[in-house]
């Protein structure tokens, strides 16, 4: 474990005191501004970078730091015989819609930011109006955000949680005994009751009977009773569909003598987990996330320049701030780079349609544009994604599954279990 | 004295005609700021008028909350135009609150502080529990702007004058309200409330009845924010931003008409300008708020008088010498 | 019945948490008349500095509950001194004040921990004790029961024992009386914050590694606290300790067979129907105002 590191955004602070500045700006700082004759490329990152959520906002802003930092030290970018230099312009808004509409509002008027990228949920509900009016083209995490009429929203990178499908095929399809499954997950729309209902679906399709699912709130300080109370019923597999509590739910299962199978969405700071309890008993975990030093993603087939070299480089800066969006949103930045030097513009309508006209390479392979089945609009990408494991207290890819074909069979089973969590569909 | 009110007149006046042309010369994102801001002018207003009789409620916020979804689910699930769920949500919000004056007025002071607390709280939760119709934590979007001729509403400048109209006739209302006879009892009720009791004043009826129409103008309130922002969710109503309504009213002063809205409007002003210093900002926000409560009890309203009586010694002093 | 057994050791667990919380707030609303908006805070800090000594800095886990109990209790008495005592007749002043506080103690942890993930403290005691082959207890929770239990029993023996205790009692019963028996109440004010914010920092010393620590944690011990308080009796020490066993229990049980939420919107409502029914708690008096 890491000990007394300072943490980044103090020392940004602190930097900022030090120089006795305080000029209004929110657009980040560069550690070495490489100076060039490029014009500047501005893209926005409307986000939580303080409370509850920051830990889904604030990894992102880092890994696109790197992103741009690399492609200035080289020149920049060509875009339609201009070349750039790309800055990333951010603001937080602390998970609030009145924040977040006023932030998203500021880095396309002001800050001059040709595309946005956000997290999701509620705060993207609250700029969509607006931006598809003005066609600011956006990008979010959660598909679930997409309407019928939200052109200019589009999920490129994570589509959650349609992916948590490949975990559940690939568990029942290596476990054939595995019979009976029982699900627990926070009960907001945005995050918890999609991921449940897609492991419904997938649970299903597997042959797995869900004996229980159980919702809970964010006000809970003790996953005993929770744990007690699912374990009672004997399942052969733990699902966690939450990203938020993890932790203490794997804790309370170590604890309790829990000795099937355990899936999860997201398996975030597993070396925590293995503290608190042990690595025999992490190992095994099923989940989506990979780390990026994996000997699986260097291989041929995977969109993402030296996914190993940009886990070191952000390890190095921010030893204490990986998490799932820490590679997300700079794989957002990439695939619209690559499609606004396709379009030769940067403007959102023309990179808009050259992003759902052309074929889209997904980070992890394949690319197929999806979602008039449950939202209305086909916005969202779907491609590989990777099922990972934790072998001997480490995340390994085992191998990648095929969402898009597992949507283009089932998409029935998923969206009757939408429905009956009362999520919206079309 | 009619000189005084056509000063007091003229004053307001030109306070207007300044409001009516400031969001033109602001930046695009200032002026949503602009918007939420005179809102939360009516928040406060509305908020002090329950305060008259003394008890202080923690369930504004969701008050507001209430006036919000009705309003919401009435656009969206009725489809009613924005004219009819707007004034209904008020409507709403004055059932709601008259419901819970039942239990809640059987409590006084520290009481009724946590009662209030804990009914705003399951209310908020069942916003979350009941996803059938309330939408759970993301709540329900996509609700409809109010239409008008051809004014596009969700722009920010039309949306301002409506919010400015709207909010300026409710805060006539809610000044008139204060000063009739009705809101002469609601004092009395607060500073002498066995004088009023033995004078054969109902000291329920008058809580339950600023309670209410309180409740009335904060749901009207929550309807204009979400009609804007186009999304409703609980997060928007929590215990957060009950505890900024109870600051912005006490730093200001409660015991004035514009203390609460002096609040309101200076530390949402100050909280803006801070926005640079990141998480370092509820601190900033903290101090003021000690700082303001030990040295400007009686609230920011009470500091031109303070300075007054401070340079005026200066100079009586200086004279002396 | 396995499940019933076990539920009811959940519970109990979690028992000691709400009672060590709500004792602290009941002791200072009762003796300076100041409803403490920051209290969970003080056991988020708590919380914290044992994450910060133990699981940063490997400072050995009893020095650290020590470290934690003593940083709370110094926050709790310059509370006291430069915020309550000066609001000392304006109940609303004091309660604005500890808001002020609540939020520098929460941009404190994150100058501290930084705004990333919920931070995670290793459990010092590993291992689970198996009772009757099914009942199961993880040493670190016993530890904690353990402790919970003898810091109570302490704080009753303090109340009912000795002097300091009886004054402090006198004046939370009638601040004007005790002072004219010569009671001095600033003394016995500074005593109940120290002791109150001292209980705090235990909690959160010792909630440290069984739960998620982040700046906003101190929001769910608040809500908790004023449910046990409210239910116990305002002012009633013994009313908050036994309120903490049935509300803690009542929560496990509803968690445990039907649903968490619904869980806290019934606490919520029950404690209305208390406030209702029987103001003054199910141990409580009135005090006087």
């Amino acid at each position: 474990m890491a000990t007394h590191t300072q943490h980044p955004a103090r020392r940004k602070f602190l930097k900022k005191a030090a120089a006795g500045t305080v000029a209004a700006t929110t657009a980040s700082v560069f550690p070495n501004i490489v100076l060039s004759a490029n014009k500047t490329l501005t893209v926005g990152m409307n986000i939580p970078m303080t409370g509850d959520y920051a830990p889904w906002g604030l990894p992102g802003l880092y890994g696109c730091e790197i992103i741009a930092n690399n492609i200035n030290k080289e020149g920049g970018v060509t875009i339609g015989g201009e070349t750039y230099d790309i800055k990333v312009a951010s603001y937080d808004h602390g998970y609030d819609t009145e924040k977040a509409l006023q932030g998203f509002k500021k880095l396309v008027l002001e800050d001059d930011a040709s595309m946005i990228m956000m997290l999701g949920g509620s705060t993207v509900a609250a700029v969509l109006p607006w931006a598809t009016r003005k066609k600011v083209l956006t990008t979010t995490l959660l598909p679930s955000d997409i309407t019928p009429d939200s052109n200019y929203l589009v999920a490129t990178c994570e589509s959650h949680p349609l992916y948590n499908v490949t975990g559940v095929e690939w568990l029942a399809r290596n476990f054939p005994d595995v019979k009976s499954a029982a699900i627990v997950t926070n009960n907001d729309a945005e995050y918890g009751l999609q991921s449940a209902a897609t492991y419904q679906a997938a649970f299903e399709v597997a042959g797995i009977d869900v004996i229980d699912t159980h919702l809970h709130g964010f006000d809970v300080t003790d996953f005993a009773p929770i744990v007690s109370s699912v374990l009672a019923k004997n399942p052969d597999v733990f699902c966690m569909a939450t990203s938020f509590y993890v932790t203490p739910i794997m804790e309370q299962l170590y604890h309790q003598g829990y000795k099937g199978k355990i899936i999860s969405c997201t398996l975030d700071y597993y070396d925590e987990i293995i503290a608190k309890t042990s690595k025999e008993f992490v190992n095994g975990t099923i989940f989506q996330f990979p780390d990026f030093d994996d000997p699986k993603l260097q291989e041929a087939g995977v969109n993402f320049p030296d996914p190993a070299g940009f886990d070191a480089a952000f390890r190095k800066d921010h030893p204490n701030d990986w998490s799932a969006v820490a590679w997300e949103y700079p794989a957002i930045l990439l695939n619209w780079l690559d499609a606004a030097k396709a379009a030769g513009s940067a403007d959102s309508e023309s990179v808009a349609a050259t992003l759902k006209a052309n074929k889209q390479e997904f980070v992890f392979g394949g690319g197929d544009w999806w979602g008039s089945q449950l939202w209305g609009l086909d916005n969202a990408l779907v491609g590989r994604w990777p099922i990972v494991v934790i072998e001997d207290g480490k995340a390994r890819i085992q191998e990648y599954g095929d969402v898009a074909g597992w949507l283009s069979n089932n998409k029935d089973v998923l969206v009757k279990h939408m429905k009956d969590l009362g999520l919206r569909t079309v | 004295m009619p000189g005084t009110v056509i000063r007091k007149t003229v004053a307001i006046g030109i306070l207007f005609i300044a409001l009516a042309i400031l969001p033109h010369f602001l930046k695009y994102h200032h002026q949503d700021f602009l918007i939420f801001l005179v809102i939360n002018v009516l928040v406060v207003v509305s908020y002090r008028l329950v305060t008259l009789t003394g008890e202080w409620s923690l369930i504004h916020a969701v008050m507001m909350g209430v006036g919000a979804y009705g309003s919401a689910l009435l656009s969206k699930q009725a489809g009613l135009s924005f004219w009819i769920s707007f004034p209904l949500a008020g409507g709403i919000a004055a059932i709601v609150a008259a419901l819970l004056c039942f239990p809640l007025f059987r409590m006084t002071q520290f009481y009724f502080l946590i009662g209030s607390f804990a009914a705003g709280e399951a209310i908020r939760l069942s916003w979350i529990h009941f996803i059938k119709p309330f939408g759970g934590t993301s709540g329900i979007s996509a609700i409809p702007s109010p239409e008008l001729l051809d004014i596009d509403f969700l722009e920010p400048i039309p949306y301002f004058y409506l919010v400015l109209i709207i909010v300026t006739i409710c805060l006539f209302l809610l000044f008139r309200i204060e000063k009739s006879r009705i809101g002469l009892t609601l004092h009395a009720v607060h500073w002498k409330a066995s004088l009023a009791e033995s004078i054969g004043v109902n000291t329920w009826n008058y809580r339950s009845l600023a309670f209410i129409t309180g409740s009335f103008f904060v749901g009207l309130a929550g309807a204009l924010k979400v009609h804007y922002i186009g999304t409703v969710t609980p997060k928007q109503f929590d215990i957060g931003f009950m505890v900024f309504i109870l600051i912005w009213v006490i730093v200001g002063g409660y015991r004035t008409f514009y203390g609460a809205i002096l609040g309101a409007v200076v530390l949402s002003v100050l909280d803006e300008m801070f926005r640079e210093f990141n998480e370092l900002r509820p601190a900033i926000y903290g101090a003021i708020l000690i700082f303001s409560i030990l040295y400007l009890p009686a609230g920011l309203e009470s500091l031109p008088q303070r300075l007054k009586r401070v340079f005026g010694r200066k100079d009586r002093q200086m004279e002396r010498t | 019945m396995e499940l019933f057994l076990q539920s009811i050791v959940n519970g109990t667990i979690q028992s000691g948490f709400f009672a060590l919380a709500a004792v602290g707030l009941v002791l200072i609303f009762g003796v300076m008349g100041v409803v403490n908006f920051a209290h969970g805070e003080l056991v988020m800090v708590g919380a914290y500095t044992v994450w910060f000594l133990h699981a940063q800095h490997n400072t050995p886990f009893l020095i650290t509950i020590v470290i934690a109990i003593s940083l709370v209790t110094v926050i709790g008495m310059l509370m006291e001194k430069f915020l309550f005592r000066p609001m000392r007749d304006d109940p609303l002043g004091g309660l604005i004040c500890s808001i002020g506080v609540l939020f520098i103690l929460q941009v404190a942890a994150t100058l501290v921990g930084g705004d990333g993930p919920s931070k995670q403290v290793p459990p010092p005691f590993e291992g689970t004790m198996v009772l009757f082959d099914f009942l199961r207890i993880p040493y670190q929770r016993l530890f904690s029961i353990a402790v919970s239990i003898a810091a109570l029993g302490l704080l009753w023996h303090f109340l009912t024992h000795t002097k300091l205790g009886w004054a402090l009692r006198a004046v939370s019963q009638d601040r004007e009386a005790a002072s004219l028996q010569g009671i001095n109440s600033n003394r016995i004010s500074m005593i109940a914050i120290a002791v109150g914010a001292a209980m705090a920092g235990l909690a959160g010393a010792l909630m440290a590694p069984l739960t998620n620590i982040n700046p906003h944690m101190g929001h769910n011990v608040i809500i908790t606290a004023f449910i046990v308080t409210i239910v116990g009796g305002v002012g009633s020490l013994s009313g908050a300790v036994i309120a903490s066993v049935l509300y803690a229990l009542y929560h496990t049980f509803v968690t445990t067979y039907f649903n968490g939420t619904v869980a806290t919107i019934s606490g919520l409502l029950i404690m209305v129907l208390v406030l209702i029914i029987r103001p003054t708690g199910i141990m409580g008096h009135r005090v006087s105002e």
